[in-house]
This record gives C-alpha cells, sequence and structure tokens, in this order.
C-alpha cells in the first residue's frame, strides 16, 4: 500500500518537528519549571537565519553550504537563549519571584521576538534550499522528500544525544536532580545557575534546529511561531514532560494522529483543524501527565 | 443588595482615565487646505501584509507620478496611510481617523473582512470608499453602501474565466484545493459553487490549514478521488509550498488551475521549480501598452519588476484621481457620484481591451471579461494565454 | 443613597463626554471602555483569584456571537437574545471550569488557550450561521423609544455594563468570596485547609468572570455592527494580560489603569513609531516584570508610602 508509507514518512516527518518543539520545551521545564512559549518564534527566527546564511535571499553576500549555516543558525539561537537566560529569566527566579513572573517575562520576549521576526524577515515565505534537493525518495514501502527523511534523521540523532546527556552524563543527572528537588540539588553543590542557563541554551540549540529543518521543508514564515509553539506543547502533554523519550513520543503520536485524520476521517476538511486541539484537551482532562511516567513516579 | 461605594482609588483611576480621554478627545487636526487628502488603510504586520504591502507601494508609486505631473484640481495629493493589522475593529477605527483627518476617499488595501468592517464607517460618515485589489464576493453587496466600490477581481469572475480556458477539456470530475485563511476559504467556495453550477463535479474539496507541517494527506485524499483538474484557490506561502511538494511527491499529474493569489511571484521562489505549467488568474497582463509602461515606472523607481498587486495599487489611485477630475471638486458626495458613474475606464489592470464600469445597482468595477489567465515557465510568469470568459 | 448617587453620577459623566467627541475619538473611547471591562473581569480571575485563564477573549466572542445569532440569525427578540447568550456563555464556561480545576497553573493555560482556538475553528467552519471568516453584519439594535442607539448614543449602554462589571467585582472582591479567591491564589493547599472548597471556588470564579466578558462582548457586539473571527484573536489576549501586568496584577485599578494606559498610547504614538508599537510594548512589558513586579499601581503605593515616611520622619 503505498498511500500507508507516503503517509507515515510525511507524518513522523510532522511529529519529528512536534517533538522537537516538545523537546525544548521539556530541556526548561524540567530543571526550572518555566514554561517558554517564545520558543515558537525562536524557531522562526531559526528559520530566517537559515534563509539569511544559506540561500541567496534576506543577505545575498551571505551564501553558505547547508553544514555551516545550520551550525551558525544553532549558535545565534543559542546565544539569544542564553541572553534571555541571564537577562530576564535568571533575575526573577534568583529573587525569588513566584514562578509566574518567568512565564509572563517569557510571553513579553514572545512579543519581542515576533515583532524582530516580522519587520526583519519580512512577510513573504522564504525558502533555503534543501540539503538534499526535492524528489521522491523511496525506501521499501516508504516514500516521501529527501527533506522529510532528513529531518526525521536528525531528530533521532538529536534524542539519541538528549537521552544519552540524561541517561549516561553528569550534566544531565544535575538536571534531573534539579527538576526532583531544587533546594536539595543546591545543598549537594549543583550549580543551579549553570543548569538553569545550559536548560536554556539547550532549547536554544533545538528551536534552532527546528528553524532550519523548517525553512528548507517549507521556508520561513512570519507567522509560523504560533502554530509551532502549540504543536510543541500538544506533544509534551501528550507524551508528558517526564521523560526526553515522551516528547518523541508524543510529537509522532500528534502527527501521526493529525495526518490519518486529514486521510481517512469522513468530515469536512475545515473541522479537522478541530482534531489536535481536542486532543490536547482530552489529554488535560484526562491523563495531563502524558503517556509516560516520569521516573520519579515510577519509583 | 447594597451598592459598595467607589473606594479612593478606583476613584483615582477614574480620574485618571478621564483625563487621559479628555486629552484624546481635545486633541485636534489641523487640515491643510492646500492638498487633496487620500486615506489608505493598509497591513505593515498582520495577516495580510504579504499582499498589502506590494498593494500600498502601487498607490504610493501612483501618488508621486501624479503629484509630479501637478497633482489633481490644482492640488497635489497627500496619502495618509494607517495599518490596521488586518484586524476588521481596528480597521473600522483607522476608518473613522481618516475620515476626522479630511481625507476625500479612502482606499482600502487591507483583507476583506477588514475591508467590509471599514465600510460600517464609510457609510455613515459618507465617504467614498474603494478597494483596488480585494475579491471577496460580498464586500459590495452585503452592506447596502452607496459609498463603497470594488475594483478588484471577483472570485466568481476569476472561475469563469478559468473554465472558459478550460472548456475544451470538458471537465468533468475536478478538486479544489485552498488553506484555511479567510480569503482563501471565501475563493474556494465560490469556486465549488460556481463550477457545480455549471455542471462541473467538485468531487474533493481540501484544506491545508496553517501551521501544517506538510499538505500529504490532503492530497492524497485528492489523488484518491482522481479528479480531471485541480483549482487552487490558496494562499499562505507555507501551505502553498507544502501543496506542490505534495502534488509532485505524490506523482500526480492532473492541471492545476490557480485563483489571482498565484499572480504573486513570491511563491515561485519558495515553491521553486515545482509551478511549471501551472495556469493561474491575473488582472495584469504584461504585453499591454498602459502595464509596459507602469512596468518602466516602477523599475525606475524601484529597481525591480513589478506584478499585480502594486499594479492595484497604482490603479486604484488614478481612479480616485479619475473620479475626481469628473467629479471636478472634493466634495465627497460629487466625488461619489463621479465614481458610480465610472463607464470605459482603464489603466495598468484588466486585459487588453478590459473597461472599469460602474452604477448605482453595481458597484463592482471589475470587467467580467477582463481576467486573463497566464502560464508560469521557466519559474517565471508567462504572457497572458486566455482572455475572457467566452 | 450617597453611594448610589457617585455610581450615577459616573455613569452620566462617562457617557456625557462621549457626546463632545469627534467619531474617532468616539470610536476609541468605546473601544477603550470595553477593554476596561475586560481588563476589570480579567484582573480578578488572573490577578485576584490566580488563575491563568487564556479564554476570557474567547468567551468576549461568544458573547457577541451568541446575542447577534439568536437575535439576527435565528429571529429571537432581543431580549431573548441577551438571556440566550448569558445562559450560553455560562454553561460553556461551566463546561470548561469543571474538568480543568483540576489542573494546576499552566496546564489550565494551555487547556483555555485549546479552548479559545477551538472557538475560533468552530466559527470558522459554521457555515452561514455564523458567517465564517467574512463575519456577520448588516444589524443593529432597535431604536430606544425613538433614539437610534448609535454613535454617542451608545456610549451609555457600554458605561452601565462596565460599571454594573466594576460593582459586581468590587463586592466580590470585599467578601469572603473574595478572601477565599486571594486565599486559593497565595497557597491553594492552606486555603483548602482552612475550609475552602478550592474548586468550587475556582469554578465560580470562572462562570463568573468568563460570563462578565460575554455581557461585554455582547456590548461590543453593536460599536460597529459588524463581529468576525479575527476580532478575538489569541492576541488580544496577550494584550490584555499585559494591561493587567503593567497596571498592577491583582488592583482594580490598576486594571483600569493599564488598560485605559496600553489601548491609548497605542493609538497616540502610533505617527511616531508606526509598526514597532508592538516591539515597544513588549519591551515595556519586559522591563515591568523585571523592574517594578508590582506594576504601576505598586510604584504609585511606594510613592505614597516614601511621602507618608518622610512626613512621620520630619
Amino acid at each position: 500500500m503505498a498511500e500507508i508509507g507516503e503517509l507515515l514518512v510525511s507524518a513522523v516527518a510532522a511529529g519529528s518537528i512536534y517533538g522537537l518543539m516538545a523537546l525544548a520545551y521539556l530541556l526548561i521545564i524540567r530543571p526550572t519549571g518555566v514554561i517558554n512559549f517564545a520558543l515558537g518564534e525562536w524557531a522562526m527566527l531559526g528559520a530566517f537565519a537559515a534563509v539569511a546564511l544559506g540561500s541567496d535571499l534576506l543577505i545575498p553576500a551571505l551564501h553558505l553550504p547547508h553544514v555551516f549555516s545550520f551550525v551558525l543558525v544553532v549558535v545565534v539561537i543559542g546565544l539569544l537563549a542564553a541572553m534571555t537566560e541571564i537577562l530576564t529569566v535568571r533575575p526573577l527566579i534568583e529573587k525569588g519571584a513566584p514562578i509566574l513572573s518567568p512565564v509572563l517575562a517569557l510571553l513579553g520576549v514572545l512579543v519581542i521576538s515576533l515583532q524582530v521576526g516580522t519587520l526583519a524577515g519580512g512577510t513573504e515565505a522564504l525558502p533555503t534550499p534543501p540539503p538534499f534537493g526535492f524528489r521522491r525518495v523511496e525506501m521499501g514501502f516508504l516514500a516521501g522528500t529527501p527533506q522529510a527523511f532528513y529531518i526525521i534523521a536528525v531528530t533521532c540523532v538529536v534524542f539519541a544525544f538528549a537521552w544519552f546527556f540524561f541517561e549516561r552524563t553528569v550534566w544531565g543527572k544535575r538536571f534531573e536532580a534539579v527538576a526532583i528537588n531544587r533546594r536539595a540539588a543546591a545543598l549537594m553543590g549543583i550549580n543551579l545557575r549553570a543548569v538553569g542557563l545550559l536548560a536554556f541554551v539547550g532549547a536554544g540549540i533545538v528551536c534552532g534546529i527546528v528553524g532550519v529543518l523548517a525553512a528548507g521543508a517549507s521556508g520561513a514564515f512570519y507567522q509560523m511561531g504560533l502554530p509551532l509553539a502549540i504543536q510543541g506543547f500538544t506533544a509534551l502533554v501528550i507524551g508528558g514532560v517526564g521523560r526526553v523519550e515522551g516528547a518523541l513520543l508524543g510529537g509522532i503520536i500528534l502527527g501521526v494522529i493529525e495526518a490519518l485524520a486529514a486521510r481517512y476521517l469522513p468530515i469536512p476538511s475545515s473541522l479537522v483543524l478541530g482534531v489536535p486541539l481536542i486532543l490536547l484537551i482530552l489529554f488535560l482532562l484526562v491523563r495531563p501527565t502524558g503517556l509516560l511516567r516520569s521516573k520519579e513516579d515510577m519509583v | 443588595m447594597t451598592v459598595e461605594p467607589i473606594s479612593g482609588t478606583t476613584r483615582r483611576s477614574f480620574v485618571a482615565a478621564s483625563i487621559v480621554t479628555a486629552m484624546l478627545a481635545v486633541g485636534g487636526t489641523a487640515t491643510a487646505q492646500d492638498t487633496i487628502k487620500i486615506g489608505v488603510i493598509t497591513d505593515e504586520t498582520g495577516r495580510a501584509a504579504f499582499y498589502a504591502k506590494p498593494v500600498t507601494q502601487g498607490v504610493e508609486l501612483a501618488a508621486k507620478e501624479i503629484n509630479a505631473a501637478g497633482g489633481v484640481l490644482g492640488k497635489k495629493i497627500e496619502l495618509v496611510i494607517e495599518d490596521d493589522s488586518a484586524k476588521p475593529d481596528v480597521s473600522a477605527t483607522k476608518a473613522r481617523k481618516l475620515v476626522d483627518a479630511g481625507v476625500v476617499a479612502i482606499i482600502s488595501n487591507s483583507s476583506s473582512p477588514a475591508t467590509q468592517q471599514a465600510q460600517s464607517v464609510s457609510l455613515a460618515t459618507k465617504t467614498p470608499h474603494i478597494t483596488p485589489a480585494n475579491s471577496g464576493e460580498t464586500l459590495a453587496t452585503k452592506l447596502d453602501n452607496p459609498y463603497f466600490f470594488q475594483l478588484g477581481p471577483l472570485a466568481s469572475t476569476q472561475i469563469k474565466t478559468l473554465m472558459s480556458y478550460t472548456r475544451s477539456k470538458k471537465f468533468k470530475r475536478v478538486a479544489v484545493v485552498g488553506d484555511n485563511s479567510g480569503l482563501s476559504k471565501i475563493i474556494a467556495g465560490v469556486f465549488e459553487k460556481s463550477l457545480t453550477a455549471n455542471n462541473i463535479d467538485v468531487v474533493v474539496s481540501q484544506i491545508i490549514p496553517i501551521g501544517s507541517r506538510t499538505a500529504v494527506p490532503q492530497m492524497q485524499k485528492v489523488r484518491a478521488e482522481n479528479p480531471e483538474a485541480i483549482f487552487q484557490a490558496g494562499i499562505v506561502g507555507p501551505q502553498m509550498a507544502q501543496f506542490f511538494q505534495a502534488y509532485h511527491q505524490l506523482g500526480m499529474k492532473q492541471p492545476i488551475l490557480a485563483s489571482f493569489n498565484l499572480s504573486i511571484p513570491a511563491y515561485l521562489k519558495v515553491a521553486k521549480d515545482l509551478m511549471e505549467g501551472v495556469a493561474f488568474i491575473d488582472a495584469y497582463d504584461p504585453a499591454k501598452e498602459r502595464t509596459k509602461q507602469f512596468i518602466e515606472l516602477y523599475k525606475k523607481e524601484y529597481g525591480s519588476v513589478p506584478f499585480s498587486l502594486p499594479g492595484y495599487g497604482y490603479d486604484g489611485l488614478y481612479f480616485v484621481v479619475d473620479a475626481l477630475k469628473r467629479a471636478g471638486s472634493v466634495d465627497k458626495e460629487k466625488l461619489r457620484a463621479a465614481m458610480a458613474s465610472t463607464k470605459g475606464w482603464s489603466n495598468v489592470m484588466g486585459a487588453r481591451g478590459a473597461t472599469v464600469n460602474l452604477s448605482e445597482k453595481d458597484r463592482r468595477g471589475f470587467d467580467p471579461e477582463g481576467a486573463v489567465v497566464r502560464l508560469i515557465q521557466d519559474n517565471n510568469h508567462g504572457p497572458a494565454v486566455h482572455s475572457g470568459t467566452k | 443613597m450617597r453611594n448610589l448617587f457617585s455610581w450615577f453620577a459616573a455613569l452620566v459623566g462617562l457617557s456625557a463626554i462621549a457626546f463632545a467627541m469627534s467619531s474617532y475619538h468616539l470610536e476609541l473611547y468605546q473601544k477603550l471602555l470595553l477593554v476596561v471591562i475586560l481588563a476589570i473581569g480579567f484582573n480578578f480571575l488572573f490577578g485576584i483569584c490566580g488563575q491563568i485563564a487564556f479564554s476570557h477573549v474567547a468567551f468576549y466572542g461568544i458573547g457577541a456571537y451568541a446575542v447577534v445569532i439568536l437575535t439576527f440569525k435565528l429571529g429571537w427578540p432581543l431580549a431573548a437574545g441577551i438571556a440566550g447568550g448569558i445562559a450560553i456563555s455560562a454553561a460553556l464556561a461551566l463546561l470548561v471550569a469543571i474538568p480543568t480545576t483540576r489542573l494546576e497553573g499552566f496546564y489550565l493555560a494551555l487547556a483555555t488557550l485549546a479552548f479559545a482556538q477551538l472557538f475560533l475553528v468552530v466559527v470558522g467552519a459554521g457555515g452561514e450561521l455564523t458567517g465564517e471568516d467574512e463575519g456577520i453584519s448588516g444589524y443593529a439594535l432597535p431604536d430606544f423609544f425613538g433614539i437610534p442607539l448609535t454613535g454617542a448614543a451608545y456610549t451609555p449602554v457600554i458605561v452601565f455594563v462596565l460599571l454594573v462589571t466594576l460593582a459586581l467585582i468590587l463586592r466580590l472582591d470585599r467578601s469572603y468570596f473574595g478572601r477565599s479567591c486571594r486565599a486559593i491564589r497565595d497557597n491553594p493547599d492552606a486555603a483548602q485547609a482552612m475550609g475552602v472548597d478550592v474548586a468550587r471556588t475556582k469554578i465560580v470564579v470562572f462562570v463568573l468572570t468568563s460570563t462578565l466578558a460575554a455581557v461585554a462582548g455582547m456590548s461590543y457586539a453593536f460599536v460597529n455592527n459588524f463581529i468576525s473571527p479575527p476580532i478575538f484573536d489569541l492576541e488580544r489576549i496577550f494584550e490584555l494580560l499585559f494591561m493587567i501586568i503593567i497596571g498592577g496584577t491583582g488592583r482594580h485599578a490598576g486594571a483600569i489603569i493599564g488598560a485605559v494606559l496600553l489601548f491609548s498610547v497605542q493609538f497616540a504614538v502610533e505617527p511616531f513609531v508606526g509598526k514597532f508599537h508592538t516591539l515597544i510594548y513588549g519591551c515595556v512589558v519586559l522591563l515591568v516584570i523585571l523592574f517594578a513586579p508590582k506594576g504601576l499601581m505598586g510604584v504609585w503605593d511606594a510613592m505614597i508610602a516614601g511621602r507618608r515616611n518622610r512626613d512621620v520622619g520630619a
């Protein structure tokens, strides 16, 4: 059945993007408890940066090969995230402000990022050349664009790295410790500031990656941030905040359900929009902690 | 229930609020009588910005050219430009602001719903109001507003032109695809109605939601129905790119016939090499003499080649100015009457031989025979291959 | 009697100003009053009761659409349309509130955000009934004893809704209910331990403030006699949130001042900063959260306290 193969690839590619956004949220939420709504706009900025660096649009003089523009975008958004953490989130957390304050401050950052992106990037959809071109690629019964397979591959690498980071490295353990009990972690000598900064930089890097991948798929667009933000936390809610694998699982599930609904649900096309929203509401009501339980819950 | 007394702070805040609003109320506007003010409502950063900005650019170009030639009625034109971010309620507020600022007419370049709501103001204040590019089917009829004139090509005109272009193919089963933006849904709705009325069966109709990452499920649904042609009513960039990617990736071969949205060259960038042979509606024929002059003027001013959108804006201002000349005064009633009696006017937009005609009964000026069909060739907009609905 | 008199004086005063304004400023003024109504209600929900709900503007829209659809699409008499609208809004609010009371902080925000988006999807797919993206227009209120309720003459209606909303919120705030709400905001577990029915209080607050927002929406529907989905966009709830934050979260005066300031300044500075005004807003909000977290009211309080200290010291 060629159809299922095509549908699966595009659904998993979409789900990969959702999963990456969910991962970005998770990286910040776990150690700091802060939900950063500005992540969608950071991905948008990453996408425009990818266009500026990797194509002859926006900045014609800069037209770098994909690898270089990829790395540079990731560095730029990572720096943006670091700046945000140092200037807006850290002062609030250290002042002892209620957890809501950083969230609201990040809403301000959302608005600022959105406006800067729109004014700098313009209102057209701008692409960056997909590193592997465009055509129909078939792998067994699966079929999709090279970009779709590329997105899935990059996502696997990112999640593998994230899993390795949390499971096998000291810094990952520190993150977990801070997530479980902030005060105890501080008492044990863990540098809360460093963890916080690393959390944001990690999220920024992931958003930059999303931006590069999206720019090569359907272009950078000034209004792409909000849908990404919503898709991201929908995936997070479905998969569960507790584990990195949850973010990927949630993303894939969201992508697949969306695709199946759009393809097979016998309702008018304009109502299919409601499916992800209903899915989100259902999970929030029935199982807000998501499908995968975090380690501490399972103990 | 006893009514609580107003607290001290609340009373203070009322005072503060009253002072601020009083300041707003007092602010007057000095009217310079040596220019003719024409208001423009556009979108700079909202969801309609990608088509409103180029249209407004056309208006500005026309103003520059007209003023260089001495203006109209002995005075220079002064454009008063307001941004509504495609928010209909803000559009109405900006329309009021323009009227208070003393404009003789309003040009609405933002989204169709925004233009619709701005009409409540043009009607109430009896101000001539035009939209050069909006194609919303009921814009000129929903609110019985004798001050409003629509110059953009109606969706019904567009589909009729496409149908006449493909008449020889005798399509019986077609698909309509768009996105969920307001404009696209309106165009898709009109397309479906017209096709069905002409005994062409719309076997499948799909919407690609804004924010989607792929159009494969929707296009698979289209492919499964095996239509003979696909009518494209979409407008949002990324979704258009996804449509073309899915179309090719799924190995589809049906001819694609698109609305006037594809006359915006931006898609040629984001769906590069994927749009070969696509037919689209335009109101802009680069081979027309008057259009050639416009192209030269635009190239000199901006250093790039124009397309339909600046042309609409350019014509919009020229239309207002022509009506002013015929009215012989800046009196809003006379201007409105002159607009309503426009006959046989033509400028940059429209097929060769097409004219703008308005009347009290029908304030939609675009010539029903004035749309052209163009093909995309070599990642560029090719010449017009068909015009009108015959 | 004196209390009632000051409210009546406010009604007359706030309405009378309208007649002295040009049509542009009148339009701004009426929209400003409506934003203030939303801010007062939202401040109670978010600032005083600590519920982060992003559905306030959606209920504004539900009220507007309900009254217009019932009265002008289904032909009900206006009074029935208004009553029906209130009933529908309250019912929907209840439907949203009951399952979400169990949700903490951000989950409530997400659920209400999803609800707000769902509202837009439903309106966008509602066909002739909701007008979809073109909206509904061409309707109007019947004359009030021969006076057409348009323009400045409509202002008393909005002012009335504003004052009723304010009176209700003030009354609630000063009662046991208000104290319960604050307790829930500051420490839900302690509140529960002290005997506050946390779940029930949250539900009541949500339903009440959402219904008040819906009534404001009904008032909105007749300002321009036009409603369409982009008016009730997600951006609007962020703007509302910023107004509360800048004015002073949890303070009624803060909500009013924040709303007046952010709304008016937007139009006042536009000639100078043009399309950058939203960017400036974002920066201001950020600065306020970082350096003046109690908002303008906090700054005001500090100034007064400072003056008092100086007086005492001398």
